[in-house]
């Protein structure tokens, strides 16, 4: 094997530059100064990064985009994550993200958090009529019965015993509750249920101290994230059309074709937690 | 029988992925039970239940990669090993390979990537027939193009509005969806605004101003430079109008105009009116972009701001006319409404005499060329018969960056205006840009300041300056 | 919800026409685009396009206009008499293939066929007797398609001939054609040797009544069926038809062996001239296409080509919206390979009513089935490919049963709208046989030929002209 002239080396070096569309909600950690973050795993179709405690997720067009996500406008036809290796390290900031061989600049935001407009508790039931709120593996009636109720330490026990469940980088417990999380914490906002609307924020942080402790660190990211109400962009597009903005069936069925389990347990959270709120309401619960 | 459980740490795997991969483990012939998750304490209790060694994944937490296998023998664990291997290789798919031939229309261009918007720069005399196809297959319609017949842009905006779609243009630069620069648009950072403009520039103006005070825009609806005109009647602008007061995601809405017909004007202001968000209005002619983005802020309860600038003194310069040399139509149209009232008079044309602001965007300088946002050959041509003409005192140009502009104006421009500046010219520069912009706004701003010019970021502050320029120098 | 909320909800998805500094600054802001390779439309047409769209029937119209052209079920039901069947016809009409033609301007193959056609009926004594009568007026030229029928090459039906009654399963249209008479010196390629005389009268004496007597006895053959099956094995509907034709065979075997009223000698004649001819079932083909498009004529508005057809003269079309007005330009050249010694000298202009198939997205548009023809398109099955996919561009719509294994069973394009050809400049793409030019030749060859854009400048100015 020879060894590449200088200036050959350099060349071969020259980082391919990609534009990237990345989540508002990273958006203090890519246009900071620079920091060092490490790549957790690659795919065709993903990079994970740990930045400080946090992942973010470089992805190609062909994948959802993630609430903690900077998505590419190449797909993961071309390949262009085989340059980046896994443990290695890189940088972060002034709106780069230099990945080894890739430097992605972003070009633009997107806000992984819906704007919902106001809708009624009846509109809400309407809308969600006949979408499933049950996935085969997860048992969340413990889960729906502590929403209805309002209940912090039910929500706080049922998430212990879901959290982690089922194979993947998000497993499936994780999508569930998610799902119900963020719907929970947004659909409150659009229904005018300020009470619930407090008592989603004030389990926020137990509930993100125990995502840590009891899943993946990627995993434990989106759970943050929908306890913020940042969402998937099929999630959200689902949210918005319960809403009235967008078409149920369709949406539904884009957020169903999301992962492998992942899009079915979010959407399934997402219906439990509107259901849920639609029955605290008819118990007679006031804002 | 065989059990083996191993630990990758930190290794990450997407579900699908590792599911197949299971999936591949148990078909491997002898493998009898195979799990491969991440190692989180559900999944760690599906180890133990399914019987293998616990103490083999002491420690294993939720980042680290389980493995599990149970096989005849050693033979079978190696082969599971290859199987998983192959499983976690990425590969490349294969590319499709049958070529099919290029669209050769917006609808068919439309059709292989389910397209909403059409974006249309054919020219003028051939864009309805492109236009009216797309608003038959249901995407929404930017036409850049200029020339297009007045009665064709009207059947194209009643059909937009029949259809309940948007009609942006004829002759529209500028427009902004959801973050998505299309045609000469800045880099926005995230934000609240929503905004609906009849003036490709006068958009890009509002803008940059915007984004330098920190508030973000997130959409910016082109309506094209006719809307407000008797006869178009502000169909889209009224349309454009509606849809940001019905976006959840759209807090406060700016609209933007040159100077409309006066029963268009009322009625756009009605229409505002009747918004649930507050609107703010610039109609040119009744104030400027800089007094426009201070209502914006006003109204978002912050306070004034000073917006970036990049002075020169140039005190000294040599006495004489302003020589205004524009690529944006509005930005020309507001540098006149501000230098008037002290200038006096102020010529568009080029052999007008005394003061002259010329418009090199308008169609009888651009036969033949690009747009002088990114060909600005007849503008340096100017430029340095400005500099050689000592009638001239002032020279007054914008300099317009973003998506779909030059990339680099400043290298090209910097020798003219050194030698303009040497030969005794001010020279002021209002330079129309953001941080985001891919020509890198500060370092544009400084190499002109470098060359001597004195650079501002409000197309107002700059036009003010010329004139101050020039006054100064003619009374003393 | 409204398109303008979707719009603000989402990124937008951009197609562009025009520059591409407007889609590489959008790709530049990590977002996709579709771009055409636009082109402006062809010199003459602005204005009436212009019109066309700001009178805005015109897509609806096609809609209509082509949901009628596959709302047809072509069923084969029987074999008549072409003096019968065609009420307007008289001992000395002859009826021939494209538009309307004087002996004087007749190509070589049209004359050797009309020759041919008269010594067949008796109206003349040899070849230099049917010319100078032909000349003198002694006999009617009319076109097929303005008696609903179409004829391959040369396309004369005279009086005598067989003729295959196809009739609508679905509603009351009736098209006919003649019967394929085989390949190499034949009437339709404009021979008309002694045996070719002498085929054509087996042909009235044996194989329409045994073929009818089948038919009537075992019911309607279900032609888009067969079609639909053929071209899942290799055929176009045009250039090749070897599928087509062995499937009819096993669909009437039967019922030639068991039903047809003859003596044994002659239905075995039949079942080996069937057997023995690739191209039986073209006229077939071709007929099941004139049921569709006679469906499909007559929507005011509608720029859907309904007829394309050729007589060795002149190439013209007709579209929905514009009723039995032709538009014709003259007959191009066809670009081929040629039998033996033939070359490109010895080729008619294009001839035949066999275009009637490309008009129903077979035949050029459906080249990509059929890989065993290839050689016509310059020898590769990715070239064939690609000659269907330039058609889609010009097609209002994908067949709903005639599918392309090779493109993933995706429809053929089907119903040609001339004001996207003269949009997009793409001509449709026609296979078809070559007939030699010395009256008398027969077959020389077969290739590829475009239509001629004049005619669908014409037709487009009339359509326009007559919105109002």
């Amino acid at each position: 094997m020879t060894v590449p002239a200088a200036e050959e080396t350099k060349r071969l070096q020259a980082p391919v530059r990609v534009p990237g569309v990345a989540s508002t909600a990273i958006y203090g950690a890519v246009s900071a100064a620079g920091t060092q973050a490490t790549v957790l795993g690659t795919s065709g179709h993903a990079v994970w990064l740990l930045v400080e405690d946090k992942v973010i997720v470089v992805s190609t067009s062909d994948s959802t985009r993630l609430p903690n996500g900077v998505q590419l406008a190449a797909g993961s036809s071309s390949d262009l994550f085989r340059m980046v290796h896994h443990g290695a390290t890189v940088e972060i900031g002034h709106g780069r993200i230099m990945l080894e061989g890739l430097a992605v600049t972003i070009t633009r935001w997107w806000d992984p958090r819906p704007a919902l407009a106001v809708i009624s508790p009846a509109k809400l039931a309407e809308a969600v009529a006949g979408l499933p709120s049950a996935v085969p593996d997860i048992d969340a009636g413990s889960l729906r019965a502590a929403l209805v109720a309002g209940s912090p330490g039910g929500i706080l026990l049922s998430a212990r015993s879901l959290l982690g469940k089922g194979p993947g980088l998000t497993p499936e417990g994780d999508d569930y509750l998610a799902g119900a999380f963020a719907a929970t914490r947004l659909l409150a906002e659009a229904l005018g249920r300020d009470r619930t609307t407090a008592m989603i924020a004030g389990v926020s942080v137990p509930l993100a101290s125990l995502a840590d402790a009891r899943t993946t660190t990627f995993s434990a990211s989106l759970i943050h994230s929908a306890l913020r109400g940042q969402v998937a962009e099929p999630a959200g597009a689902l949210l918005r059309a319960f809403t009235g903005r967008g078409d149920v069936a369709l949406s539904h069925e884009a957020l169903l074709r999301v992962g492998h389990t992942s899009g079915p347990a979010l959407a399934a959270g997402m219906v439990m937690a509107a259901q849920s709120l639609i029955q605290s309401v008819s118990n007679g619960g006031t804002a | 029988m065989i059990s083996r459980v191993e630990i990758h740490p930190g290794r990450y795997h997407d579900s699908v992925r590792l599911m197949q991969a299971s999936k591949a483990l148990q078909d491997v012939e002898g493998v009898s039970d195979a799990l491969v998750a991440m190692a989180t304490e559900l999944n760690l209790g599906l180890l133990g239940d399914m019987g293998f060694d616990m103490n083999a994944a002491a420690g294993a937490g939720p980042n680290d990669l389980l493995l599990a296998v149970r096989a005849e023998d050693e033979e079978i664990i190696a082969a599971a090993h290859r199987a998983l291997d192959d499983a976690l290789t990425h590969k490349v798919a294969p590319s499709g390979g049958l070529d099919a031939p290029a669209p050769k229309t917006v609808g068919s261009a439309a059709k292989t990537n389910g397209a909403n918007v059409a974006l249309l720069s054919v020219p003028g005399e051939h864009a309805f027939v492109e236009a009216k196809e797309a608003l038959d297959s249901g995407q929404h319609v930017m036409i850049f193009s200029d020339n297009v017949p007045v009665e064709q842009e009207i059947i194209l905006k009643n059909y937009g509005v029949e259809k309940g779609l948007l009609v942006m243009g004829p002759d529209c630069g500028t427009a902004i969806i959801n973050g998505l620069g299309l045609g000469f648009a800045n880099a926005m950072q995230p934000g609240p605004v929503g905004m609906v403009g009849a003036s490709g520039t006068g958009i890009q103006q509002m803008c940059c101003l915007l984004d330098d005070a920190g508030v973000g825009v997130r959409h910016a609806l082109g309506t094209g430079s006719h809307d407000l005109s008797e006869e178009v009647g502000a169909l889209s602008t009224l349309q454009a109008l509606q849809a940001l007061d019905d976006d959840p995601s759209t807090d406060l809405i700016v609209v933007i105009s040159k100077p409309p017909a006066a029963p268009v004007a009322a009625r756009v202001r009605a229409a505002a009116a009747a918004c649930s968000k507050p609107v703010v209005i610039t109609f040119m002619g009744e104030n400027t972009l800089e007094e426009g983005a201070g209502e914006v802020l006003a109204t978002m309860g912050m306070s004034e701001v000073t917006y970036a600038s990049w002075p020169v003194d140039q005190q000294d310069h040599r006495p004489g006319f302003v020589r205004g040399l524009f690529a944006g139509g509005t930005l020309r149209s507001e540098a006149r409404f501000v230098c008037m009232p002290l200038l006096g008079e102020i010529g568009t044309k080029e052999e007008d005499p005394g003061h002259t602001f010329i418009d090199y965007g308008d169609d009888e300088y651009t036969q033949g060329r690009a747009h002088p946002m990114i060909d600005q050959t007849v503008r340096i041509d100017r430029l340095a018969e400005a500099a050689a003409d000592t009638s001239v005192g002032v020279i007054l140009m914008d300099v317009v960056l973003g998506y779909g502009a030059n990339a680099d104006p400043a290298t090209e421009l910097v020798p003219e205006i050194e030698k303009a500046v040497s030969a005794g010219a001010a020279v002021v520069v209002s330079l129309c840009g953001t941080k985001g912009d891919p020509q890198n706004r500060d370092a544009q701003a400084r190499a002109l300041q470098q060359a001597g010019a004195s650079v501002w970021l409000s197309n107002a502050a700059a036009s003010l300056e010329a004139a101050r320029l020039a006054t100064s120098r003619t009374s003393a | 919800m409204s398109d303008l909320n979707q719009l603000l909800d989402n990124d937008p998805i951009v197609a562009t026409a025009g520059t591409d500094m407007l889609a590489d600054s959008i790709e530049q802001q990590g977002s996709t685009v579709s771009r055409a390779d636009w082109r402006p439309p062809f010199a003459g047409t602005e204005t009436a396009l212009a019109r066309l769209a700001a009178d805005g029937r015109m897509p609806d119209a096609n809609a209509t206009a082509i949901s009628r052209m596959l709302a047809v079920r072509p069923h084969f039901a029987d074999v008549g008499v072409a003096r019968d069947v065609f009420p307007e016809m008289t001992d000395r009409t002859f009826l021939h293939a494209g538009p309307p033609l004087e002996w004087e301007r007749a190509s070589g193959p049209m004359r050797g066929a009309i020759i041919g056609a008269m010594l067949y009926e008796g109206l003349a004594t040899d070849p230099d007797d049917a010319a100078e009568k032909a000349a003198r007026g002694e006999i009617e030229l009319s076109p097929c398609h303005h008696h609903g029928a179409v004829g391959p090459m040369a396309g004369v039906t005279s009086p005598s001939m067989p003729v295959a009654i196809i009739k609508d399963g679905a509603g009351d249209g009736v098209s006919y054609s003649t019967l394929n008479e085989g390949l190499g010196k034949v009437l339709r390629y404009g021979a008309f040797a002694p045996e070719v005389i002498e085929r054509l009268k087996w042909m009235d004496r044996v194989l329409g009544p045994v073929l009818g007597s089948a038919l009537r006895s075992r019911g309607p053959v279900d032609l888009q069926s067969l079609i639909a099956q053929a071209l899942q094995m290799g055929d176009d509907g045009h250039n090749r038809n070897r599928a087509v034709t062995s499937l009819f065979l096993r669909e009437i075997g039967a019922s030639l062996v068991d039903g047809a009223d003859a003596p044994t000698a002659q239905r075995l004649e039949v079942f080996k001239f069937i057997d023995n001819n690739d191209h039986f079932m073209l006229n077939l083909v071709m007929a099941a296409g004139k049921l569709g498009s006679d469906a499909a004529a007559g929507v005011p508005a509608s720029s859907l080509v309904t007829v394309m057809a050729r007589n060795g003269t002149d190439f013209g079309i007709r579209l929905s919206g514009t009723g039995d007005e032709w538009f014709s330009a003259p007959a191009p050249p066809v670009e081929g390979l040629y039998l033996g010694a033939f070359t490109e000298e010895d080729a008619s202009p294009d001839i035949g009513d066999s275009t009637i198939t490309e008009t129903v997205g077979l035949g050029g548009f459906a080249m990509a089935a059929a890989p065993a023809i290839v050689g016509f398109v310059g020898g590769t099955a990715a070239g064939a490919v690609r000659r269907t996919l330039a058609m889609y561009e010009i097609s209002l719509t994908e067949h709903p049963a005639y599918q392309i294994p090779m493109l993933e069973f995706r429809g053929t394009p089907t119903g040609i709208d001339a004001a996207r050809v003269v949009r997009t400049g793409v001509m449709p793409q026609i296979n078809t046989g070559v007939a030699g030019k010395v009256p008398g030749t027969g077959m020389v060859g077969a290739g590829l030929v475009e239509a001629p854009m004049d005619c669908f400048v014409q037709g487009i100015n009339a359509l326009a002209a007559t919105l109002g």
